[in-house]
């Protein structure tokens, strides 16, 4: 059996630490590029969501190198990724393919997983002790990588060679991906964090802070954001954003409780503009814009794929949220042929506004 | 005193519940107001206020609303997250309220029941008792008027059900007041070619976006099939094997309709009204799609959008009828000849 998932921030990191330690053999999928969007755009049907395309380019490109079972999230509400498995299967079958399909279903998130990982754990006579240390090693793994990435958000409007960062957060990740075990990856750690606190830096800036909220694939996901955070971080924004791999996890685990900016707190703060909970991430976004906006976060830039059902009605709603808390927003509704011009021309109008916004503040 | 008006934009789930709605508030003895029948102008005022990434029926309701907003004392927009035990209705209705508030100024307060019928305290019943009370009227009063409207609707379910068009039901409704026993629909031909229409009630029933295929397919003497007609226990019997829960109320009921009339051989062509940048649609219809290749059957997916024009509908119209015409006449001919 080879196992393959498509490309969702650190997952694969997280899948395929886990796989060398017990599980079946995992391909990854060759990194999203533009190949990957074209086969997507080429075999989906045309009116659905961006991270269909994308991940479908994933599953194609996957299955060319070998893989012969898919394993792909489900979900039964509003939103329409519930059925990506169904159509994908569709099209892939219509394709020619052979392929096991493994749908993960979230509404029984705990039973089904650790059913289905127990399964294939007694199958292959790893020890139960064992099968939970590779689990807790590769959620360490990755909760790593996500650490880096946030560390990079932050010196990145500092850095005084542009691009430094980013060279040095990828030799840092190549790091950890090769650790096999926890004291490695101790170590390997520390060893990155150090070389990220190397970097030339001018610490006389005052960076504008900003936070980027909205559907999770493209928030996630630089290929399909088209790099936001670095060009956003290479015109002297702190970034932040709400959403991490390992957050979306937590919360469907219930084990966000007790961070400070749960998305379990922000669908709180939401019901004031949308008394109820509506699914997906459309209340976390609105939620999350009030309780930056509290923080005097400078702005917020919301990201959707053209036509997504939820963060539309986000849209709407955040306009007002905007105008209520004084914060700017800006909203990128992003589509295959969406280009690199358009994004930083609309991005640096933005980040110009905020900047004069706060100099007349200073005054 | 002057009695109270509530208006009801004739747009999205207006097809599926305005005998309901109605009949309700009239019960309570409130005047409704329907706004206009589509037209372009009034998808045109729509796009002034709705955002550009919503679906077209959306921007359309936004047009409706404008059309009645200074002749009514409350509007009457449901918030609709779930009308079904198990499924959803499409997010975009859920947060409708709070799009039309935020984006349209000087609108007369709006009456939002919170609709989940997966939970005991959210029910269409409690919701619309709970408008009432808000309006002033005891608990015997809207509890009465309900029941009322539920009978109509109840009515209304079963003459779609045995195959009456949903527009001549609503339109003998908005005259009468009632649904009366009188036929609606002629007898069907025994000969005659039977074309699948699905869709979205919103989008079939639009008069701006069907462009009058309901009597465009009557004049071409075929008779019609719409998920309507096709009874609950079908669809589940259909969607069975596709071990997935489709969870869209609307969707399943698109898709099990499709699969049966396709599987059934019911119809001689199967016409899916879909619209640009639908959710639901962009999922369901390649599935029907599938399908269709899968049982050789003519199939057309019709997409409309603000640029939709009538020329290129009435073109794939007539060349679809066409092909479908000349299927069942070669069917039919195998059959005599075996």
């Amino acid at each position: 059996m080879k196992i393959t998932v498509p490309h969702c921030g650190q997952m694969d990191i997280f899948i395929n630490a886990l796989c060398r330690k017990i599980g079946p053999d995992f391909v990854i999928p060759p990194k999203t590029s533009p190949r990957t969007l074209d086969l997507g755009i080429k075999y989906s049907p045309e009116s659905t969501c961006l991270p269909f395309k994308f991940i479908l380019g994933n599953f194609i490109e996957a299955l060319e190198k070998g893989a012969d079972t898919i394993c792909m999230i489900s979900d039964h509400g509003p939103c329409r990724v519930g059925m990506y498995d169904i159509v994908m299967q569709n099209i892939l079958r219509e394709m020619g393919y052979q392929f096991n399909w493994i749908t993960m279903d979230d509404t029984r998130i705990l039973r089904s997983y650790l059913l289905k990982f127990d399964r294939e754990r007694r199958k292959r006579k790893v020890s139960l002790v064992e099968a939970i240390r590779a689990l807790l090693f590769s959620w360490k793994k990755m909760n790593v990588c996500e650490e880096m990435e946030r560390w990079t958000h932050k010196m990145r409007p500092y850095e005084v060679d542009r691009g430094e960062t980013t060279r040095v957060s990828l030799e840092c990740l190549r790091l950890i991906d090769g650790v096999t075990d926890l004291k490695e990856l101790k170590i390997a750690r520390e060893d990155a964090l150090s070389r990220l606190a190397n970097i030339e830096q001018d610490r006389t800036r005052q960076p504008l802070k900003m936070v980027i909220t909205g559907e999770g694939y493209m928030v996630i996901n630089p290929h399909a954001n088209q790099d936001i955070e670095r060009r956003l971080g290479e015109m002297g924004v702190e970034v932040t954003r709400t959403m991490w791999f390992t957050s979306q996890i937590a919360h469907a685990m219930r084990l966000d409780l007790l961070k400070k900016r749960s998305k379990s707190k922000a669908i709180r703060a939401s019901k004031r503009y949308l008394p109820h909970n509506i699914g997906g991430e459309c209340n976390a976004s609105i939620g999350y814009a009030i309780l930056y906006a509290r923080e005097a976060y400078d702005g917020l830039i919301q990201l959707l794929p053209f036509g997504c059902m939820l963060e539309s009605v986000a849209k709407n709603i955040l306009r007002i949220v905007s105008k209520d808390y004084d914060m700017p927003i800006l909203t990128f509704s992003l589509a295959e042929n969406l280009s690199e011009t358009t994004i930083t021309t609309r991005l640096s109008a933005f980040v110009d506004l905020i900047q004069r916004k706060r100099k007349g503040r200073e005054k | 005193m002057m009695s109270m008006r509530v208006g009801i934009p004739r747009a999205l789930l207006y097809y599926r519940y305005f005998p309901l709605w109605n009949t309700f508030f009239r019960e309570l003895g409130a005047q409704v107001v329907v706004s206009r029948p589509s037209t372009r102008k009034v998808l045109e005022e729509g796009f002034k206020f709705a955002d550009d990434d919503v679906c077209i029926p959306i921007k359309m309701i936004f047009g409706h609303v404008l059309n009645i907003e200074d002749k009514v004392d409350y509007l009457f927009i449901p918030r609709l997250l779930s009308d079904n035990k198990t499924g959803y209705c499409c997010p975009m209705m859920a947060g409708l309220p709070e799009m039309i508030k935020y984006s349209m100024p000087h609108l007369p307060p709006i009456l939002d029941p919170f609709v989940d019928e997966r939970y005991r305290g959210t029910r269409l019943s409690g919701a619309l008792s709970k408008v009432g009370r808000k309006l002033k009227y005891n608990f015997l009063q809207t509890r009465r008027a309900y029941s009322k409207a539920r009978e109509q609707f109840d009515q209304f379910q079963r003459r779609m059900r045995d195959g009456v068009s949903v527009l001549d039901l609503i339109n003998a409704f908005e005259t009468n007041g009632c649904f009366t026993d009188e036929p609606l629909t002629e007898k069907e031909e025994d000969g005659s070619m039977k074309i699948g229409v699905i869709g979205h009630p919103y989008n079939l029933y639009d008069t701006l976006f069907n462009f009058d295929l309901f009597k465009r397919l009557k004049e071409a003497n075929a008779s019609i099939y719409t998920p309507e007609r096709i009874h609950g226990h079908t669809i589940d019997h259909h969607l069975r094997r596709l071990k997935k829960d489709i969870y869209w109320t609307l969707g399943r009921e698109i898709l099990g309709a499709a699969f049966h009339l396709l599987e059934s051989r019911v119809v001689d062509g199967l016409i899916y009204v879909t619209c640009f940048s639908c959710g639901i649609d962009s999922m369901i219809e390649p599935l029907v799609g599938f399908r269709a290749k899968r049982e050789a059957s003519p199939y057309m997916a019709l997409m409309i959008d603000e640029h939709t024009g009538i020329g290129g509908f009435v073109t794939r119209l007539e060349a679809f009828l066409d092909t479908a015409r000349r299927r069942k006449f070669n069917s039919d001919d195998e059959r005599r000849t075996s």
